[in-house]
């Protein structure tokens, strides 16, 4: 993120809040999906994740790494939420600690949805068809309608990209 | 083929071939594999997050359920007696409690005769939402904006959400932070992009809960 974004978040700017959305709302949307794993309820982890990040902005300190502050405050309020949901099926008397399933890994799909969502839209899309999809070289080419080069030149740059982005997740 | 273009990368960025390596590989082909990574977050999140964040200013939101509350500024409020707002209170609870969906008829105002349709209610983990099919509201005008409200019987209204249509996009999800037994009226708005946070008097449509 940009500097003087942070920094005018801090501060509760809110229009740096939307650039702080456009960036991060795809991960943390992601992240919340991976624990919560229904749609709406994902999507109100994630609504409450930028309002509480945007009351605590004073707190945040623009020298250290956004995106684990973020990460932070995005994976408590699904897991609050999760044992909310939890709470309903549990009788009231029986008061544990419920953890997540998707939990383990939350880390890793908030940092892989952050890395594509810096790759460029065709290159994207071709990470999406190849790995969520399945498909071929070829049947991406037919179905983007594009030469088999193509799509293996954007494949290879965009591996080339996540990688590197992705060189500091570390094997759970 | 993904998988060998992501391990053929993964080593000419001088990572190694060992187990750690190879587990590490697989953990980032596990998650490109799952649907929770590529979703995208619905539209409305950010135009409610943005509301949220207007309406209350750079410097006081305290409370997840006071987040919006605005006093109605026309329609003065008709309070029944206690009674009656305990019974509508749990009879409508009871209801939403068991997670089902409540449909509510959203009828137009004068100012749009022709609209229509209907608002679907259901909890959620940190509040209710309300999706609303609006049919016959015409695209709010440039520099205008749709808002939805639920109000309570006692005057006070509390912004769900805005929208504006002119990409044809409903039905509309909005969400309410605030408990519908209390707030059982639905109203939608039109606003202007200049005006402060409170209801415009512009009620475009309007619904009511079932009292059981």
């Amino acid at each position: 993120m940009d500097r003087e974004v942070l920094e005018r978040f801090r501060i509760g700017d809110e229009a740096a809040v939307k650039a702080v959305y456009d960036r991060f709302g795809g991960s943390v949307f992601a992240l919340s999906m991976s624990i919560l794993g229904e749609h709406g309820l994902a999507a109100d982890a994630t609504q409450q994740t930028f309002i509480k990040a945007w009351r605590a902005a004073s707190t945040y300190d623009p020298e250290r790494s956004f995106a684990p502050w973020i990460y932070a405050i995005a994976r408590r309020t699904a897991i609050d939420m999760y044992r909310k949901q939890i709470r309903v099926v549990l009788s009231d008397e029986i008061e544990v600690a419920v953890y997540p399933p998707g939990l383990e890994t939350a880390w890793e799909v908030f940092e892989v949805r952050s890395a594509l969502d810096l790759l460029p839209d065709e290159e994207r899309q071709v990470v999406k068809l190849s790995h969520f999809d399945g498909f071929t070289h070829i049947e991406i080419s037919e179905q983007l309608d594009i030469p088999v080069g193509t799509v293996k030149s954007r494949s290879h740059r965009a591996h080339q990209r996540l990688v590197e982005l992705l060189r500091h997740v570390e094997e759970a | 083929m993904s998988a060998e273009d992501l391990r053929a990368e993964y080593l000419a960025s001088g990572s190694g071939d060992s187990p750690r390596d190879s587990g590490r590989l697989d953990l980032i082909r596990g998650v490109l594999a799952d649907e929770a990574t590529w979703v995208e977050p619905p539209p409305q999140v950010v135009d409610a997050l943005l509301a949220a964040v207007a309406r209350e200013g750079s410097s006081s939101i305290k409370d997840p359920a006071a987040v919006g509350r605005a006093r109605w500024p026309v329609v003065a409020a008709a309070v029944g007696s206690v009674a009656a707002v305990v019974a509508l209170v749990f009879s409508t609870m009871s209801v939403l409690e068991a997670d089902k969906e409540i449909v509510v008829a959203m009828t137009g105002t004068e100012i749009e005769r022709g609209a229509g349709g209907q608002a679907a209610v259901g909890p959620s983990g940190s509040g209710w939402w309300i999706r609303l099919d609006a049919t016959g509201l015409p695209p709010a005008p440039e520099g205008s904006f749709y808002e939805g409200w639920v109000w309570s019987d006692e005057g006070d209204g509390v912004s769900i959400g805005t929208f504006h249509l002119r990409g044809g996009d409903t039905p509309v999800t909005l969400w309410s932070g605030v408990e519908m037994a209390e707030y059982p009226s639905i109203w939608v708005t039109l606003e202007q992009e200049d005006d402060g946070p409170e209801a415009s008097d512009l009620v475009v449509m309007t619904g009511r809960m079932p009292d059981a």
